[in-house]
């Protein structure tokens, strides 16, 4: 009897009562509310770089959810040719349904690196190198078409499966069943077409100008603008992805051989490869290393039209400080400042100091806020690496086939070029395919056979 | 007072086995076992689990006992010291310790066949451990590594049933665990350093590769699939490999695109 009483007033004395209730009251205050809706983010770099004012990237933004929705409730015009199905299963928070169908894989599996709006910004971003993608250029590297094309949707879905080697995009092809690699592509798609289409409205800000005040530029909205010059122009170059892969020959019958890998090699150090300017003399990719991908070259290019209108006024704020100082002490009779003779006199510097002022702070302050928001909304610039061919890795795959449309078409966004063209032939591109995969396999490679290492070799 | 508090440590007890008692109903024992040396150590589990469990339950109930009977509020007699036993000192030294010793010598062969008697045969395939996946590399038809035709893979390991392998296991960053939990294998992946890893598997089919040593802010994902097939399957499967590998021609254009 004494142990329950005992037992009683331990757990349920008034102390603990009073302590549960405020435990409870807590929870109530702090754990339920829930994180705001999630929203996309304005291409701010780009915004910068073209000097688009609040007024316009407000409209930008709205017309954007118009088009496309929100993260949490994606939408697409038919045009467009997205799936809105598949979207709906990438897009919105991670859950999974009653028979454990997972939506929200978008936010489950990449947006700690490609980030919620595919700015590959991320949270992970910035310890990556190299940088994740950002989708919003419609730049892809790793394609089987035309330098300049979209991604077909199996190259889309071959980086997915297999994943990049030697960067951190991982393979998914043993993570996720086929319809979900197949709603991430698809994602990325409107990703991408949303990103094209905000940098096709920053390019309409200046087409469209306001009759009545020539300052203030106004983005129509009508069907025709937002759909024939804007849209349908990206959905087209996305739906005709397929008609430029690249369907080379088939390689010569020697490929493989002794005799096409040197052929390979004096092309690859010759001058018509032109291969050494970037991955050097010893193909470790010790060449030209101080260039830039597309991406860092867009940030380069912002913060350099930002400052450059900072340098164009030197000593502004100076100047404007010194007449505002002058203006005062002339209007306030102080020391030998000569008093204005009329009312108009003094009215005339007033104007003057203003027009300055407006000049001052459009060019100057508005740069520093651009550069400020471009150091917000980008990751600092890195130089590209050229390839160490003798590392063994090829991140866009291994296949011959892959290599060979690196050679023949380049890397979009990055200064590797295409070769092919009247001065190389196919069968001469194989056989720099040929050397490129048994650079790795030479003396010194990291693929050959087994170097002595510090191995623990037992018996 | 303090019988309340004798109680709370014998829940510990209650607690401490009836977990084991209930673990297998929700599948929470030892994962399958399709391996050929694996009952060695599931034999070993179990013996150091019951060797300890009884040891376990003997000290509680005993520590329970002594919280019940002594305690404080019922006895008002003054406390004795006493100076110590040394016979008793000296038997829970040795009972421990020839207890300790003997566990030693019986897990020399389980230890010595998964980690010293290597089996005189080529790699079956390299396994190179990296934040946050598993890249492997088979040797091809010539079985040698480090020649054209190797073929290269990520995360999907595959291997013929009934049948030795031998894994070559690297890691091109930092250390890695190579944990195969239905082979009762688990092998450190050290950079810089070549570790052989062995196994026969005994039954098809698709388990987990994880990685079991905090590797980075990815480690929870470092996962992959481990197949395990017939002879026959498994060189059709090598066979499908290396024609995709080898592939020179452009994916066939679709009707939809004339």
């Amino acid at each position: 009897m004494t142990l329950t009483r005992n037992l009683t007033q331990q757990l349920f004395g008034l102390q603990s009562c009073i302590g549960l209730t405020v435990l409870v009251c807590l929870f109530a205050l702090t754990g339920c509310d829930g994180s705001p809706p999630a929203r996309f983010h304005l291409n701010m770099v780009a915004q910068s770089k073209e000097r688009v004012d609040e007024a316009n990237q407000q409209q930008v933004a709205d017309i954007l959810t118009a088009m496309f929705g929100t993260p949490d409730n994606p939408f697409v015009l038919p045009e467009t040719g997205l799936d809105i199905n598949k979207l709906r299963r990438a897009a919105g928070p991670v859950s999974s349904d009653k028979i454990g169908q997972r939506t929200g894989l978008y936010r489950e599996h990449c947006v700690h690196c490609h980030g919620i709006s595919g700015d590959g910004m991320g949270p992970t971003a910035a310890f990556l190198k190299p940088y994740p993608r950002d989708f919003r250029q419609g730049v892809f590297k790793f394609k089987s078409n035309a330098l300049n094309a979209m991604p077909t949707d199996e190259d889309l879905m071959r980086t997915l499966k297999h994943g990049l080697e030697n960067s951190a995009m991982p393979s998914f092809e043993v993570a996720l069943p086929p319809a979900d690699l197949e709603a991430l592509a698809e994602y990325v798609k409107y990703l991408s077409m949303r990103g094209q289409t905000e940098l096709a409205l920053i390019a309409q800000v200046f087409e469209t100008v306001d009759d009545d005040d020539k300052d203030k530029r106004l983005l129509s909205s009508s069907r025709e603008m937002l759909l024939d010059t804007v849209l349908l122009p990206i959905a087209e170059q996305w739906q005709n992805a397929n008609d430029s892969v690249v369907r080379p020959e088939e390689p010569p019958a020697d490929f493989g051989s002794l005799a096409s890998i040197e052929k390979g090699r004096q092309l690859f150090f010759g001058n018509k490869g032109g291969c050494v300017k970037c991955h050097g003399t010893t193909a470790l990719g010790d060449g030209q290393t101080t260039d830039f991908d597309a991406w860092s070259k867009l940030v380069i290019d912002a913060k350099a039209a930002a400052e450059g209108t900072i340098e164009k006024q030197p000593g502004a704020r100076e100047a404007l400080s010194k007449k505002i100082a002058e203006f005062e002490a002339r209007k306030n009779k102080v020391g030998k400042a000569e008093p204005f003779a009329s009312p108009e006199a003094e009215q005339e510097a007033k104007d003057s100091i203003a027009e300055d002022e407006k000049t001052y702070v459009e060019n100057e302050f508005f740069s520093h806020m651009q550069l400020r928001a471009i150091d917000e909304f980008s990751l600092p610039p890195r130089n590209i690496e050229p390839r160490n061919l003798r590392m063994g890795y090829y991140r866009g795959g291994r296949r011959p086939i892959d290599i060979y449309y690196r050679l023949a078409t380049g890397i979009y966004g990055t200064p590797m070029p295409g070769i092919a063209g009247p001065a190389v032939t196919t069968e001469e591109i194989w056989n720099i395919v040929d050397y490129v995969l048994a650079v790795p396999l030479e003396p010194g490679g990291q693929l050959g056979a087994d170097r002595t290492m510090a191995a623990r070799e037992r018996n | 007072m303090g019988k309340i508090w004798s109680l709370l440590f014998l829940l510990v007890l209650i607690g401490g086995v009836g977990c084991f008692l209930v673990a297998p109903s929700y599948n929470l024992t030892l994962p399958q076992d399709v391996s050929s040396h694996g009952h060695a150590i599931d034999h070993l589990y179990v013996f150091i689990l019951v060797l300890t469990g009884v040891v376990f339950v003997a000290t509680q109930a005993v520590f329970f006992w002594f919280l019940w009977k002594y305690d404080a509020a019922n006895n008002r007699e003054p406390v004795k010291y006493t100076h110590g036993s040394h016979t008793l000192e000296i038997v829970w030294t040795i009972i421990p310790a020839a207890t300790l010793l003997f566990i030693a010598l019986y897990q020399m062969n389980a230890w010595a066949s998964s980690k010293m008697r290597m089996p005189n045969i080529l790699p079956t395939v390299e396994v190179s451990a990296r934040q946050f996946e598993w890249r492997l590399r088979y040797p091809g038809p010539d079985q040698i590594l480090g020649t054209r035709d190797d073929l290269f893979h990520v995360n999907d390991l595959h291997i013929p049933v009934n049948e030795e392998i031998l894994i070559d296991l690297k890691s091109q960053d930092v250390l890695h665990s190579f944990f195969l939990p239905n082979l009762r294998v688990k092998q450190d992946a050290v950079p810089g350093m070549k570790i052989p890893v062995w196994f026969k598997a005994t039954e098809t089919g698709s388990y987990d590769i994880v990685c079991a040593e905090l590797c980075g802010w990815g480690h929870y994902k470092m996962k992959g699939r481990l197949v395990v097939q017939s002879r026959q399957d498994y060189d059709r499967w090598l066979q499908e490999m290396y024609k995709a590998q080898a592939q020179t021609a452009s994916p066939p254009a679709s009707e939809e695109d004339n």
